[in-house]
């Protein structure tokens, strides 16, 4: 009886394989927006840098959002998406960061188990490439592998399975990089502002948008972007509405659509076939932490990136991950500014520069009332810290609370809140020393809607 | 001009390629004809891959005969064709007395089926056999011969093996007529179809849901089948794979089962519901009720990262719900091998092996051939090779180190062999189904414009000829800008 147990996992053999191995500070994993920046600003700490990218190029998505948009605030300038990224390139190649292009992480291990906690251990980054399979060993790695998008299985639309249904990004992909016309009649579902975005692109190609669908009672995408978008090219956007059934046996034919009630869930009677040969799916974000996970980094359920502390650091010392690996973001700007965080704080644990600059303590921050999350999860030092977090659904009257027990350390002033703007604002030192002051290990960041008077 | 052949198959399921595989051996022309233009397009594309042990077909059927064996002769079939499969044991969970009851009836059944080993057993066993099973389960099922398989994997093998043996495989051809001689001459079936005509002395019938058709059109029996029709529901991976777990089975089918797959995915299969014939559409009702169904055989079960969901319809013959496999008492020479429903997967080699001895006691003359290769050599694996090879590989070809579909690390090389393999890929489906480019968590949303861009290559065809799965399922028109 020939059995082929592999319940015990994917053990490998033969592992003492002639591998290269090259040493470095900082291994940052991505070559998009994230990851060039947290590698400028480790690389202008001093530290020894590489980056490694799957793509032939760095960039990462921003290659294929030829839309403008990008920029405003980090450079005050309105930039397409390559411009943007380019001005990264540009800055990374002028100086020696190390680059692995065309290559793919397939493993990043724990570092050595040695408890020695003063001692830097480095990580290794198993990395293959048409050249080979190359080892990196370095004494920071940032995570900065970006976001997939989720799937029509995933939100488990019924149906047939014909060809035709695409994710928002891959007919962008079709577009803006093959040149290849992906239909000519399309239907979108979810308002988040890549399907806007695709919306505008398809009618600018010569695709019809039939209509833009969307479950919830509000756009998912920036206000701008529904102005830019869909109002300016007069298509049409139809909230509490979804697709209910995916029609066609070889390639899409129509989608039915139906109403959804409060709970979301569709209104029998209210099905409407609307013909199309395309259904473009922007229906969310999701993290790519599959390698995060392998390396022992814990996730957070809500934002289903890694739960980090103050600095960007991971669970697993010495990984540090931002971007939209850490938390979907609304803007790239947002996402450079994070990253160039994590980049230098990636570069001070690599280069032991930031020992001791702060108190240690240990306070877990929790979301409450509509926050859908709060990031960091966790804060370790007694420092200014930077909270981001989203809200769950629109409100236009709400105020963020900070709450340490059943005090309210701190209280902002009341204004709308919409679930496609990422907010932060910097949580002082005063407000986690008296939180400790307390004697309470866990701060909750409590955004809560009033009553408008 | 129509070509002649000792026998022919209709259909290039897992049945029909577990025949052509068992009869590639004689010394005999044999081809399989197939309506679409891939391997296991019908019912055996949606499959939850479980090979049964064969407790359940009622004893004295023709499925308890052939499941029980099937399952024995998966090991055989493995190590020779070079698919995956995991013989990891299964339970069948209990939650009361009357489920205990029920499961004794079960084992009974299963001894009187020759499965082997079957024991009843407790909480505490349960749980150190498959610590993840429900927590209020009493009392199960133990069976240790129960495994599974990726169902494409192994009729794409087992016709890879045909092939390579001599076997001809026409695809895109659906029957449009049989015209049968009334002497028993060399060739007394004339099957036409739009790839061309084939004329053979045998014809046998493994043409899934299209069986029934298939037999009245030669003017044989007059089946009457039913779509029994099923979802499944495909889980991303998990870091350790699921022991098959299944409820207590009711009269029409074995319930919702809960399965690791040979990739480390988990499965939730099936659904069954009498629908309109063809229908391969999924339901929200279907799903949700397998979602549910999970989650009281493994209540950790994160539900919410399904990676594709499906439907198939299982072929059923009215009445007997039995299998159909001998020849056919109205057309001598026709040998059927219909109503293959569940366990069909399971009793694939069994059936072919019952087929190979029917043919012989109606007088088909079977000679072994002095160079029949079992083997059939695997396609290489990156993702699953070791580190040395992985390195050789890449030496061997740049095009192994470069990854098209991140999510199960499926390097250009791999696609390439896919395409290239006997018979090879011809859509995006059968290149996933062959090396699981596309086939993950992302569902070819990173991939997809890749694996056209190698398809179109290999083919030597535009992108705009570049199927998705069968005729009509273009993915892109053609080019937006620039010459056309």
């Amino acid at each position: 009886m020939a059995t082929f147990d592999m319940r015990d996992g994917r053990a490998e053999v033969g592992a003492a394989a002639p591998v290269q191995t090259q040493a470095f500070d900082v291994v940052v994993i991505g070559g998009g927006p994230a990851g060039m920046a947290a590698a400028m600003a480790a690389h202008k700490a001093g530290a020894r840098v590489a980056i490694v990218e799957r793509e032939q190029h760095l960039g990462g998505i921003l290659r294929q959002c030829i839309h403008p948009g990008f920029g405003l605030s980090h450079f005050k300038q309105e930039l397409t998406g390559p411009e943007y990224a380019q001005r990264f390139i540009d800055q990374v190649r002028e100086t020696d960061i190390a680059l692995f292009l065309d290559s793919m992480v397939i493993g990043i291990d724990r570092g050595s188990d040695a408890p020695c906690a003063s001692d830097v251990e480095a990580h290794t980054v198993m990395l293959m490439s048409p050249t080979g399979m190359l080892r990196l060993t370095g004494r920071a790695v940032v995570l900065a592998m970006g976001c997939r998008e989720r799937t029509r299985s995933e939100i488990k639309i019924p149906g047939s399975r014909p060809a035709g249904v695409f994710t928002a990004g891959l007919a962008q992909r079709y577009i803006n990089i093959e040149n290849l016309k992906p239909g000519s009649r399309a239907v979108i579902l979810g308002s988040g502002d890549i399907g806007l975005i695709m919306a505008r692109r398809c009618t600018l190609e010569g695709i019809s948008v039939e209509g833009v669908y969307e479950l919830m009672p509000y756009a998912n995408g920036l206000r701008r972007n529904v102005k830019n978008c869909l109002d300016d090219f007069g298509i049409p956007l139809h909230l509490s509405t979804t697709v209910t059934r995916v029609i066609g046996h070889d390639r899409v034919e129509a989608v039915e659509v139906s109403q959804v009630d409060e709970r979301l869930a569709p209104i029998p009677g209210t099905e409407r076939v609307v013909p199309c040969d395309t259904l473009l799916l922007s229906v969310g974000l999701i993290p790519e932490n599959e390698l995060s996970v392998a390396a022992g980094v814990e996730l957070d359920p809500r934002t289903r990136g890694a739960v980090v502390d103050q600095s960007l650091q991971t669970g697993v010392p010495g990984i540090f991950a931002c971007g939209n690996v850490l938390h979907v973001h609304d803007l790239a700007d947002n996402v450079t500014t994070e990253s160039e965080r994590a980049g230098a704080a990636a570069a001070a644990h690599a280069l032991e520069t930031g020992a001791g600059v702060a108190a240690d303590c240990e306070l877990t921050v929790s979301p409450a009332g509509i926050a859908g999350y709060a990031l960091p999860g966790r804060i370790t030092a007694v420092a200014l810290t930077k909270l981001s977090f989203r809200v769950r659904r629109p409100v236009d009257a709400a105020r963020v609370r900070i709450l340490a027990g059943d005090e309210e350390m701190f209280a902002g002033k009341v204004r709308p809140f919409k679930p496609s703007v990422m907010e932060s604002f910097p949580l002082p030192v005063k407000v986690i020393q008296r939180a400790l002051d307390l004697g309470v290990n866990e701060i909750v960041l409590s955004v809560d809607p009033v009553e408008e008077g | 001009m129509a070509e002649t052949f000792d026998i022919a198959i209709v259909g290039a399921g897992i049945t029909g390629c577990a025949i052509a595989r068992r009869l590639a051996r004689f010394d005999l022309s044999i081809c399989v004809v197939e309506a679409a233009n891939d391997i296991a397009l019908g019912a055996s594309k949606a499959n939850g891959g479980l090979v049964h042990a064969g407790y359940d077909p009622a004893p004295g059927t023709v499925k308890a005969q052939v499941n029980a064996r099937g399952c024995e002769l998966y090991g055989a079939w493995a190590q020779e064709l070079g698919f995956l499969f995991c013989r990891t044991g299964s339970m069948v969970l209990g939650f009361n007395d009357e489920d205990r009851a029920h499961l004794e009836k079960l084992r009974q059944n299963g001894l009187a089926n020759g499965v082997p080993e079957l024991a009843i057993i407790g909480p505490e066993r349960i749980h150190e056999l498959e610590p993840r099973a429900s927590a209020q389960a009493t009392c199960a099922l133990w069976c240790p011969s129960t495994g599974f398989v990726d169902p494409f994997e192994v009729a794409i093998a087992a016709l890879e093996n045909a092939v390579a043996n001599g076997v001809t495989f026409m695809r895109s051809a659906p029957m449009e007529a049989i015209e049968v001689a009334d002497s028993g001459d060399d060739a007394r079936f004339t099957l036409a179809t739009p790839a061309g005509d084939v004329r053979c002395r045998y014809l046998i019938n493994a043409a899934g849901n299209g069986a029934a058709h298939l037999s009245h059109m030669a003017g044989a029996e007059k089946f009457q089948m039913v779509w029994r029709q099923g979802n499944i529901v495909v889980l991303d991976k998990e870091p350790r794979t699921l022991m098959p777990l299944y409820p207590v089975p009711t009269p029409v089918s074995k319930g919702v089962i809960v399965t690791g797959t040979v990739h480390g995915n988990t499965v939730i299969t099936a659904t069954a519901a009498v629908r309109e014939p063809g229908d391969t559409q999924t339901y929200a009702s279907d799903v949700n009720a397998l979602l549910t169904g999970a989650r009281k055989l493994v209540p950790d079960l994160d539900t919410r990262r399904v990676v594709r969901a499906f439907a198939g319809g299982r072929p059923v013959i009215q009445g007997t719900n039995d299998f159909f496999i001998g020849q056919s008492a109205v057309v001598p020479g026709l040998f059927q091998a219909a109503g293959i429903q569940s366990p069909g997967a399971a009793s694939a080699p069994a059936i072919a092996e019952r087929m190979e001895l029917v043919m012989r006691e109606a007088g088909v003359e079977l000679h072994e051939r002095a160079d029949w290769n079992p083997i059939r050599r695997a396609p290489d694996d990156f993702d699953r090779a070791p580190l040395a090879c992985k390195e050789e590989l890449i030496e061997s070809d740049p095009a192994w180190g470069q990854i098209v579909c991140r999510c199960e690390t499926v390097p250009e090389a791999e696609i390439v062999a896919a395409i290239r393999r006997q018979p090879g890929a011809v859509s995006v489906e059968g290149v996933k189904r062959r090396c699981r480019a596309g086939m993950g968590r992302c569902q070819s949303g990173f991939c997809q414009s890749r694996v056209v861009a190698i398809l179109a290559r290999e083919l030597s065809c535009d992108p705009s000829e570049v199927l998705l799965e069968d005729a009509g399922s273009w993915l892109v028109e053609g080019p937006l800008k620039g010459v056309r």
